[in-house]
């Protein structure tokens, strides 16, 4: 287990989260049309990506913590190791689904229209965790 | 006809001289295609640029359209072709301008880990070009206006014009029509290859085929060519049915929940000898898996959504001896099954002509795409250059 406990998890991919809510990637977000959840095991976090209405926030989207969150139109579940790794484009997306590491409930292709534009994003985490301290998060290539 | 006045040098893709060339471009999922002018390169070292006679439309097309397969944009679709060499690269061997050939969207690159273990069905560097929309190292050959285009598994056939790597392509005779050529870059060779490679299938055997589209009829052609005593097909469209028997099915049978019973009350209980799943679908691959014989096999060929999964009974695998297994391309090598299809074409122990559906210009891609959605029996293609 890469993160020490579920505040941590919060606080590293939570926070990473929260920083594409200023990125092109938050309109592609806000296009799945509705809730993403994310459910990682060891240790436990519930994370969620909840569309806004930009006309009224300003934004795409939010993030949610924790319990409380509003139904999700699409799910996913895995290690939150995996996530870390994901993360910073060294997991196979399609690989880690097709040997169920990764599962999704929900019209998953909203979401894999996503996938192309990540290539972007994936640079940005190892940057965000050195920033954090966690400097060991950084998988290496 | 592609127009080919040389364009304007080209910044992004490496290589000055290009050419013009009209392709059907996917510049948004779920949006109907754009016929654009697109710019073509020269092709690279081991590269071959081929002028596209005919290129099928394939449901792996229609779900990059729809956002299943998560392929980069803007990208030019088409994986299913026949055409003829329009400029060979430096070092390319055994082609030369105006050979006719059939394009494969899985060529071997033969140095990776997989291909050096006699996998070249699963080419790791394939693979990565297939998911960036590249050809391989990561090469964009196509653009408009000086925007690199992406391509469908290194081929992107709905285009006049398109560069591929040499060992992509097989050459064919002069005596094969375009359309039937067409057809043997996807669904003939995985329908043949499921039977003849992921099954084996053997004279005298029982045969479910789930799912008797463009691809599942091939399954049903290939199951008779291997000598299957009885074959079931089963499908929900009537027409497709039809088309099935005529290809030597010799039980139909109505798609649904109903099929496995209907298919064991006619096996005595026992089931056949092997089952193919053609649809792409989780119920449907349950039913492959229960619908075979202790001891038989089921293949899997149909392309389900990457986070589909299947529900089968475990205690099955061990207790009754089931295989499930999958296909990708048919298994075998592309070559020697364009190779023996064409044979048994000429032969007449097939047929592949009328596996061709309605045929349409470039101009009306959209119309092929509506046709496939709607269920047509035959594969609906576009002719992209009615000259050759």
């Amino acid at each position: 287990m890469v993160f020490a406990d579920t505040d941590e998890v919060y606080r590293v991919l939570g926070s990473f989260f929260e920083s594409l809510i200023d990125r092109p990637q938050a309109a592609l977000i806000h296009k799945v049309g509705g809730v993403v959840r994310f459910h990682f095991h060891n240790p436990e976090a519930l994370l969620a990506w909840v569309p806004d209405d930009p006309a009224v926030t300003g934004r795409d989207f939010h993030v949610v913590l924790g319990d409380g969150q509003p139904p999700a139109l699409l799910a996913f579940e895995q290690d939150a190791d995996l996530a870390n790794r994901f993360w910073q484009g060294r997991l196979d997306l399609a690989q880690a689904l097709s040997r169920q590491q990764i599962r999704a409930v929900g019209p998953l292709s909203r979401a894999m229209k996503l996938l192309p534009s990540l290539d972007e994003v994936y640079p940005l985490y190892p940057d965000h965790v050195r920033a954090l301290g966690r400097p060991d998060l950084v998988v290496p290539s | 006809m592609a127009l080919d006045a040389p364009a304007p040098a080209s910044r992004g893709v490496g290589v000055t001289r290009m050419v013009r060339a009209r392709a059907a471009v996917l510049e948004d999922y779920e949006s109907p295609l754009q016929v654009q002018e697109v710019q073509v390169a020269q092709p690279g070292p081991g590269e071959v640029r081929v002028r596209v006679a005919v290129s099928g439309v394939c449901h792996t097309d229609e779900h990059v359209i729809r956002g299943d397969l998560p392929l980069p944009l803007p990208i030019v679709l088409g994986h299913e072709a026949a055409g003829v060499v329009d400029r060979v690269g430096e070092g390319v061997t055994g082609l030369v301008e105006g050979d006719r050939v059939v394009l494969s969207w899985l060529p071997a690159c033969g140095r990776c880990q997989a291909c050096r273990s006699g996998w070249t069905g699963m080419c790791r560097a394939t693979a990565r070009a297939a998911e960036k929309g590249t050809l391989w190292d990561g090469v964009h050959r196509l653009e408009r206006d000086g925007r690199a285009l992406h391509v469908m598994s290194l081929t992107g056939s709905l285009s006049e014009l398109c560069v591929v790597p040499r060992e992509g392509l097989v050459r064919i005779d002069a005596d094969l029509p375009w359309r039937e050529a067409a057809l043997l870059g996807c669904s003939a060779v995985t329908g043949y290859g499921s039977v003849a490679h992921a099954a084996r299938v053997r004279a005298g055997s029982s045969v479910t085929v789930l799912g008797v589209g463009g691809v599942g009829l091939h399954v049903v052609q290939a199951a008779r060519l291997f000598g299957a005593d009885r074959i079931f097909a089963v499908d929900r469209f009537p027409a497709r049915l039809g088309e099935a028997e005529r290809l030597g099915a010799t039980d139909l049978v109505a798609a649904g929940p109903g099929a496995v019973t209907e298919i064991l009350d006619r096996t005595h209980g026992m089931g056949t000898d092997y089952a193919f799943e053609v649809v792409g679908s989780p119920a449907t691959i349950a039913q492959a898996f229960n619908v075979i014989r202790p001891g038989g096999t089921a293949v899997v060929v149909g392309v389900s959504a990457p986070h589909a999964e299947v529900s089968v009974n475990a205690f099955a695998f061990p207790s009754q001896g089931k295989t499930l297994k999958g296909t990708w391309y048919g298994s075998g090598d592309f070559a020697q099954d364009v190779a023996a299809l064409v044979t048994a074409r000429h032969a007449g122990r097939i047929d592949l002509g009328s596996f061709v559906g309605d045929a349409c210009c470039l101009a009306d891609v959209n119309d092929a795409f509506d046709a496939l959605r709607a269920g047509a029996p035959r594969r609906p293609v576009v002719v992209l250059d009615a000259s050759l």
